[in-house]
């Protein structure tokens, strides 16, 4: 009687000795990039960070670990103005607020405020448009809030399934929400969203969640099952396993965009929206694949 | 038995304990004769800012992290690279373009020719050392730094001593480096003899092209004290010598002593032909520390030195480090007729209190005619109610940076009917007391809200400026947020004498509502604009310059993508005195454009900048 006493304490002891423990350590983010411009540029890092039109930043301040992913809109190509420079610029402002604390964990479209703000004190004058999706992993309470403007956005799987995922902000077909400066006359024909507009969601993270962030080359070109798939033969958290799925993810959802018999996700939501279309979308593609461990300095 | 070994040990310890001293000792000799370090005797520690604690001006907005002094805090963002980057800091002005408005204060006399100092920022490092080293990066324009200061003060400590004490660690000229790229600027520090976490940098950008940009500052040093001998000796300059510090304590807290001067009167020699005015003219060409030095030789000379006819202009600004109550109470009995006052960048981290300044202006306030008080931390809203009441004919106030003052401080000024100049650049006056100021000073002149962030509607300011201010020779709006073209237009039309107009970073002006070309017509004695990154200045409205503004010095139009190079060949046709035009950003003028401009009016500064 004493002994199954004193044993349930000592097991007791040890369980909540040892979830208290995993209470208290921090959390953190181990994350890996890949991606591809949509005209064969394979991965080349144009000013970092940087894959065709599409933009993404991995940061870490004393608080917590950001992401974010931008996709350029690629029609602004058509009035001599190079898509890439908005996103690169506005994933960049991100980062430095990040880098420097200038942000809140908890409020992620703070960070996207700040950084349009910051984009127009600029003096060089930028013009262009682009999605955003900002993942702030908060490393003491062990939540991760989201913010997400278009078409862009972010995954949560755990156990094998998607728990969390992103919403896609559209107006019409093809016209995701977009952060965008326009030229001086032009603003009534420029569509242009207020950070604010964005999508924000909060939720706790466990250990082990994977957390994929990408533009929407990825999402229009893969559906779940098959990123689950990829995700299955994540074994480690260490960082070469995760570059390496994460190079697998993006290859494939490469090869499929040029694949002209596929039903991909795009075409799916094409034929239910009438217009009779198959076969990949090549655009550009970034996947940021990162997983929840423990913190280490 | 025992006590012959404990004795054995005692010798055998000492003996031990010499010799290791012993050893140090020949160490350090063989040092010294070598000229080397044989040992470090502390480790160098390498700092980087931790936080930016005070500035005088930025060119950035006031949460923003672009173009802002708080960008020079932690590792550097773009050295080595050389430009005009966001992450850089970078202060309002540069060069002389500012001084040459009507809307600049007259310079006070008796300004040392050594004090250069236009702009300065207060930078806290994390651990007090003694400094062997300090490394500005500059990334566009170096040559700007002309003084680096160090303070006994470690502002992060609970319990500051009262006793602050501000060394030279360096002072130079204000120079252009022939080398416009990014460099580290590493001049050689005097050696201290405190420990210090506070720098301060003081900048002159008058001689250089553009403005100039800080990156990061780096602060080497030892945690302890070093021994001098060490080290090379520094080389010792005559001026240290006469520029102690105790001295100046000494002369500026000098009393002017009442003594009976008829009975001991040993004559004064040739003194007593010349002239009483004539002396009075020789020593108004001294410097302050040298007529207060003066003042102790003899009776006759303290007599003229004291006199109140030396301090109608009186600018304590280059003695900012050394002023406190008890100086400006000793300068009291000898200000009675002073006209002209600065005390800019003086009284900080209570150094000058309430009481000592409004004592000061109670007694020698009332024939105050300018006033310049920037950055000036210790003002507090009774004090602006004493110079209210006290300075009733006050002409000049300048309250530049002097953020301490609350929001509704500000009415007190509306008192000050006779005002013609007033500066409230980056300061937190909002709506009611701008308004009730426009209502009663409708005298001014010249006035400046610049970075005025507490205004909430400039629009009415504008409405009213047009409307009680008709003398209003030059006005400041550099990023007014919310201004239109109906405010604007309020503004021209009242206002028909302007001359100066900045109304750069007002992102809601659009030139589509014509009130650029409106501008133009309304004002034609127009000398300087500033229209910078309004990116919707277009050609038509460059030609409405050209075609009335013939009295146009300086143009800035940066950041605009509508501009082309026709319309700027017609203005610099039309405008024959331009001196300043600023082309930085604007997409369609390349540098090509920028030549050929330059080439056939050589009296125009283009400027151009650029980044990568």
């Amino acid at each position: 009687m004493i002994s199954v006493l004193s044993y349930g304490r000592l097991v007791a002891r040890a369980v909540l000795g040892g979830l208290s423990q995993t209470d208290s350590r921090d959390y953190s983010l181990v994350t890996a990039s890949c991606g591809f411009g949509k005209d064969f540029r394979k991965g080349i890092l144009k000013k970092g960070m940087c894959y065709g039109d599409d933009a993404c930043f991995i940061a870490r301040h004393r608080s917590a670990d950001v992401l974010g992913v931008a996709d350029g809109v690629g029609g602004w190509r058509d009035y001599g103005v190079d898509p890439s420079q908005f996103s690169a610029t506005l994933m960049k402002t991100c980062e430095r607020l990040v880098k420097e604390g200038r942000f809140v964990p908890s409020n992620p479209v703070g960070i996207l405020t700040m950084g349009y703000y910051e984009l127009l004190q600029n003096k060089v004058p930028l013009l262009g448009s682009s999605t955003a999706c900002i993942v702030v992993l908060d490393r003491q309470r062990h939540q991760l809030h989201t913010a997400n403007l278009g078409d862009s956005g972010f995954l949560v799987v755990r156990g094998g399934e998607v728990v969390h995922r992103s919403d896609e902000q559209q107006h019409y077909f093809n016209t995701p929400f977009q952060l965008s400066i326009a030229p001086p006359g032009a603003e009534g024909a420029v569509l242009s969203d207020r950070p604010e507009a964005a999508d924000s969601s909060s939720f706790d993270v466990q250990l082990g969640d994977i957390i994929l962030t990408a533009t929407d080359g990825l999402f229009d070109n893969m559906p779940d099952y098959m990123i689950l798939q990829e995700l299955k033969k994540l074994k480690n958290t260490n960082y070469e396993s995760i570059q390496q799925t994460a190079r697998s993810i993006a290859e494939q959802a490469h090869e499929l965009a040029y694949d002209p018999n596929y039903m991909s996700p795009f075409a799916q939501f094409a034929c239910d929206n009438g217009l009779n279309v198959r076969g990949g979308k090549p655009d550009d593609i970034t996947v940021l694949l990162s997983i929840v461990a423990e913190y280490t300095d | 038995m025992l006590t012959l070994l404990s004795m054995f040990y005692y010798i055998c310890l000492r003996r031990r304990s010499r010799s290791g001293t012993r050893g140090e000792v020949l160490n350090s000799r063989r040092a010294v004769e070598s000229g080397q370090r044989a040992l470090p005797l502390s480790v160098e520690v390498e700092q980087y800012v931790k936080e930016v604690l005070d500035f005088s001006s930025h060119y950035g907005s006031e949460n923003s992290m672009s173009y802002t002094m708080w960008n020079l805090a932690g590792l550097p963002n773009v050295y080595p690279s050389s430009g005009d980057f966001t992450q850089t800091a970078v202060f309002r002005v540069y060069g002389t373009w500012w001084e040459q408005c009507s809307s600049a204060p007259q310079p006070f006399r008796r300004t040392p020719q050594s004090f250069y100092s236009q702009d300065y920022i207060e930078v806290a490092f994390e651990e007090p050392v003694y400094p062997t080293a300090l490394e500005v990066l500059e990334t566009y324009n170096p040559g700007g730094i002309v003084q680096i200061l160090a303070c006994s003060l470690n502002p992060f400590s609970q319990n500051p001593p009262v006793d602050i004490r501000w060394e030279v660690l360096w002072a130079g000229e204000p120079t252009k480096a022939l080398n416009p790229q990014a460099r580290q600027f590493s001049p050689s520090i005097k050696q201290i003899n405190f420990a210090t976490n506070l720098i301060r940098l003081e900048v002159n950008s008058s001689l250089l092209e553009y403005y100039t940009e800080l990156d990061a500052v780096i602060l080497r040093g030892v945690k302890e004290r070093p021994v001098l001998a060490l080290y090379k000796m520094p080389m010792i300059d005559i001026s240290d010598l006469s520029d102690g510090e105790e001295d100046k304590e000494a002369e500026l807290a000098l009393r002017c002593r009442q003594t009976g001067n008829g009975k001991h009167n040993m004559g004064n020699g040739y003194f007593d032909k010349l002239p009483y005015e004539l002396i009075q003219l020789i020593i108004s060409h001294l410097t302050l520390p040298d007529l207060c030095r003066l003042a102790q030789t003899c009776k006759l000379l303290q007599q003229h030195c004291c006199d109140p006819l030396q301090y109608i202009q009186l600018s304590l600004q280059p003695y900012w480090a050394r002023l406190s109550d008890a100086s400006l109470g000793h300068l009291q009995k000898r200000c009675s007729l002073i006209q002209r006052l600065n005390l800019s960048w003086t009284g900080n981290r209570g150094a000058l209190t309430l009481t000592g300044f409004c004592s000061f202006i109670r007694a020698c306030g009332q024939g105050l005619v300018c006033l310049e008080l920037s950055c000036c931390h210790f003002l507090t809203e009774s004090c602006l109610e004493t110079i209210s009441q006290t300075c009733t004919g006050l002409q000049e106030l300048n309250l530049s940076s002097s953020d301490r003052l609350r929001p509704h401080a500000f009415s007190h000024i509306a008192k000050l009917t006779q005002l013609r100049r007033l500066v409230l650049y980056r300061t937190k006056v909002e709506q009611t007391s701008i308004l009730s100021i426009l209502t009663f000073c409708t005298e001014l002149r010249h006035l400046n809200l610049g970075s005025c962030v507490m205004i909430e509607d400039y629009d009415t300011v504008a409405s009213m400026l047009g409307a009680r201010c008709p003398s209003l020779r030059s006005l400041d709006l550099w990023r007014c947020k919310n201004l239109t073209e109906r405010g604007l237009a309020d503004l021209v039309a009242g206002c028909r004498f302007l001359e100066e107009l900045d109304l750069g970073w007002c992102s809601t002006l659009q030139s589509s509502s014509g009130c650029f070309q409106n501008l133009a017509r309304k004002l034609p004695r127009l000398r300087k604009l500033f229209l910078t990154a309004n990116r919707t200045v277009c050609d038509t409205d460059v030609e409405e310059l050209a075609n009335n503004c013939f009295a146009l010095q300086h143009l800035d139009i940066l950041g605009t993508r509508m501009v082309s190079s026709a319309s700027l060949w017609k203005l610099l046709r039309s405008c024959p005195q331009l001196l300043l035009l600023d082309v930085s950003f604007c997409s369609q003028i390349d540098a090509r454009t920028v030549q050929d401009l330059a080439s056939h009016f050589p009296r125009v500064a283009i400027k151009k900048s650029f980044t990568q």
